[in-house]
């Protein structure tokens, strides 16, 4: 898979159908930060599919495309943050204008703390276990973006999936394989293998912290560090509704708090922020899992925001990160929606 | 010269000890809350409370080897914009009590009308250990499983703010509680108990001599590790590269308490249009960009006021040793500044204090 994107990406790159590539590159002591390439020769350190996601492709993404590329630009990024990346672009966080989104068969990653204290863990990853655990019960694995390098069901191939997608594989003379019947096949069979372990994670999150009290059970361990958000692509504003001055209290009013219960828990708000992010930004997720990896505390954040997630886009038949086209929801004005929500 | 301290003995644990008495002293309104840790719904998970509640004072777990928030974060979060108006007793640690002072200072929270109790730290244990499946084997062997910057801290006495002292870490074991009263209201407080007796006690550095030695060592030797300054920028890149840029580090330390971080801002954050050419120039560039100007724009602000409290490698993902980096800069920016964090509310801070001749020494 590292082979066949990396030449990808150096034809791509040598015959100027594109001018710059981003893809994640081997750094220092195990690291894979991501990197925008505009030599050729800097791609012998390329690793396209790393066994862990270090950084959300979106949010690197949007560090540098919040205004049009000049020439086309090739990311190279599992199908998660390429959704990610639409999304962002109807938050106006990133310009699509450009941008051609080569994806693959994604293997998943694992946990990110646990590569970072056994280094000898695969690089050629992924035994279903050792997957995080969002990755596990992922079924948008693939065939996202203008590009996919399938390599299940006996092809080896960069198969192309919008007009966009095709000019690049015709300027670079390349023939996708033709027949995909049983890569297809493969990806339904992998997709329903993964619904039945979502339908159980949902299942056995939803046994375990059921209602207001679950959740705070659930919560109970945050340490208000919000590594969950800063390193999520869709929580992108620069300073959080939590964070704002005028939410401050006086001391006085946390001893009130105290009474009230005879007791009172600090850092204070814990619920109302995970709470509020979810509000905010689980029309738009796209189930990457990079908050669950970034928790320092062990708490389930991104399967239970993904949970939620699934229930909020099936109440506007959203998909986040589906298609450029499709407006937010909550930017989109009817009359005549939600009833059953009403009184 | 008075060679003996008044202190309180009492024939249970300490933490029996603190929570009867805290307890007895919110039952008989000499104080309206107390600041402690607790354990939460979930096994192996902390978290602070501000408690009114006598009963629920006797669930807590006084200055048990755990910080989930460092404790001036929390306090300062509470007394920002108006001090406590009734007395609350306050259960600290060293390290948090300084950068709790240093908060103050900055103006971000005040200590009028605490009560501050505080221990002879023996240190606590790093958050991932608390998570696995053997953490009571963890919390009982915690000697050795103390945080690094706990293994290296020599402040492990409280200073002055500190009302009262818990001996726990100490070079003999102790068969009984003794707590040291270290000011006036602190023995008024503990007049008002019944059970425990007064009594005088050596003076705690003659007690705790062993373990300032051991720790001075280990402070002497992690800072041999560290990278230094003729390492060259290589070696701060190569240490952060994996740095997820998730600010966990800034968001628990006490004494980043910006409410929006400078690197965060158009000011310093790199336009698209920079990162472009820099491309372009380079062959190749890291995106985002500014991890090290991040954490050295950190290490900047923080070094002169870090009280070396271990938070940030707590919380890093990535297990990178921030703490270590911080704690070496720490030490050598402080001593060039003369300057100890936390020490007195009346010290001025050095990046607040315009002195015409000094630093002489390192100017070219």
């Amino acid at each position: 898979m590292k082979t066949i994107l990396t030449d990808f990406l150096r034809k791509a790159l040598t015959s100027g159908s594109v001018t710059s590539v981003m893809v994640p590159s081997r750094g220092p002591e195990s690291s894979f930060p991501w990197t925008l390439v505009t030599d050729v020769s800097a791609l012998s350190q390329a690793e396209p599919v790393p066994p862990v996601m270090s950084i959300q492709g979106a949010k690197a993404l949007a560090s540098f495309t919040q205004s049009e590329t000049e020439g086309k630009l090739l990311a190279v990024m599992r199908p998660c943050e390429a959704r990610a990346a639409v999304e962002l672009s109807k938050l106006k966080q990133v310009s699509l204008q450009n941008i051609i989104f080569l994806t693959m068969d994604c293997p998943g990653a694992v946990p990110l703390m646990e590569y970072r204290r056994d280094n000898d863990m695969e690089t050629d990853i992924t035994t279903p276990d050792t997957l995080r655990p969002l990755c596990r019960q992922c079924t948008e694995f693939t065939s996202t973006g203008d590009l996919c390098l399938a390599m299940h069901g006996g092809l080896n191939s960069v198969l192309p999936l919008t007009p966009e997608g095709q000019i690049l594989l015709d300027s670079l003379g390349i023939k996708p394989e033709s027949d995909t019947s049983a890569w297809k096949e493969w990806t339904a069979s992998l997709r329903s293998e993964r619904e039945a372990i979502s339908v159980e994670s949902t299942k056995s999150l939803k046994d375990a912290y059921s209602g207001l009290e679950g959740l705070i059970e659930v919560f109970s361990g945050c340490i208000s560090c919000r590594s969950c958000r800063t390193v999520c692509p869709i929580c992108y504003c620069r300073l959080c509704f939590i964070d704002m001055k005028d939410r401050r209290s006086p001391a006085s009013e946390y001893l009130e708090r105290s009474r009230s219960s005879g007791s009172a828990r600090l850092m204070p708000d814990t619920l109302l922020f995970h709470i509020g992010r979810m509000a905010h930004m689980s029309l738009s997720c796209v189930s990457c899992g990079m908050c669950e990896d970034a928790c320092p505390s062990d708490i389930p954040v991104g399967r239970l925001v993904s949970m939620v997630s699934a229930g909020t886009t099936a109440v506007f038949d959203y998909r986040a990160g589906s298609d450029p086209e499709d407006p937010l929801p909550l930017n989109t004005f009817r009359m005549e929606e939600l009833h059953e929500y009403e009184d | 010269m008075n060679t003996k301290t008044r202190v309180l003995v009492s024939a249970s644990s300490h933490q029996d000890t603190l929570k009867d008495a805290l307890a007895a002293l919110i039952e008989k309104g000499d104080i309206d809350a107390v600041f402690a840790l607790g354990e939460t719904k979930q096994k192996g998970r902390y978290c602070y409370s501000l408690i009114t509640d006598p009963s629920l004072v006797r669930k807590t777990l006084p200055f048990h080897p755990v910080m989930p928030v460092q404790g001036a974060r929390a306090l300062s979060d509470m007394t920002i914009t108006r001090s406590f108006d009734r007395p609350v007793a306050a259960l600290l640690r060293p390290c948090e009590i300084r950068a709790f002072v240093e908060n103050v200072k900055q103006s971000q929270g005040s200590l009028e009308n605490i009560f501050i109790i505080s221990c002879t730290c023996p240190g606590v244990i790093p958050a991932s250990e608390l998570h696995r499946e053997d953490r009571s084997d963890v919390l009982a062997n915690r000697t050795e499983n103390i945080r690094k910057a706990c293994r290296v801290c020599t402040e492990f006495i409280p200073g002055q703010q500190a009302d009262m002292t818990v001996l726990i870490a100490s070079d003999e074991p102790n068969d009984s509680t003794v707590i040291y009263l270290n000011t006036e209201r602190s023995v008024e407080i503990a007049s008002k108990l019944e059970s425990p007796s007064l009594k005088t006690a050596p003076p705690l550095p003659e007690l705790t001599s062993g373990i300032l030695e051991s720790r001075s060592k280990s402070l002497k030797d992690m800072i041999r590790e560290i990278p230094a300054p003729e390492d060259g920028l290589q070696s701060l890149v190569s240490l952060f590269s994996a740095c997820i840029g998730c600010r966990g580090c800034r968001e628990a330390c006490p004494l980043c308490s910006c409410i929006l971080c400078d690197y965060e801002t158009a000011r310093t954050q790199h336009s698209p249009e920079l990162i472009r050419t820099e491309s372009k120039r380079k062959g190749s560039v890291r995106v985002p960009s500014g991890t090290i100007q991040f954490q050295l724009g950190r290490l900047m602000h923080i070094s002169p006021v870090c009280t070396a409290c271990g938070q940030c490698s707590d919380v890093c993902p990535a297990d990178i040793p921030v703490a270590d980096i911080f704690i070496r800069a720490a030490y050598l920016v402080q001593q060039s500044l003369d300057y100890t964090p936390g020490r007195d509310t009346d010290d001025t801070p050095p990046m607040a204090t315009y002195i015409e001749k000094e630093l002489l020494d390192i100017t070219d």
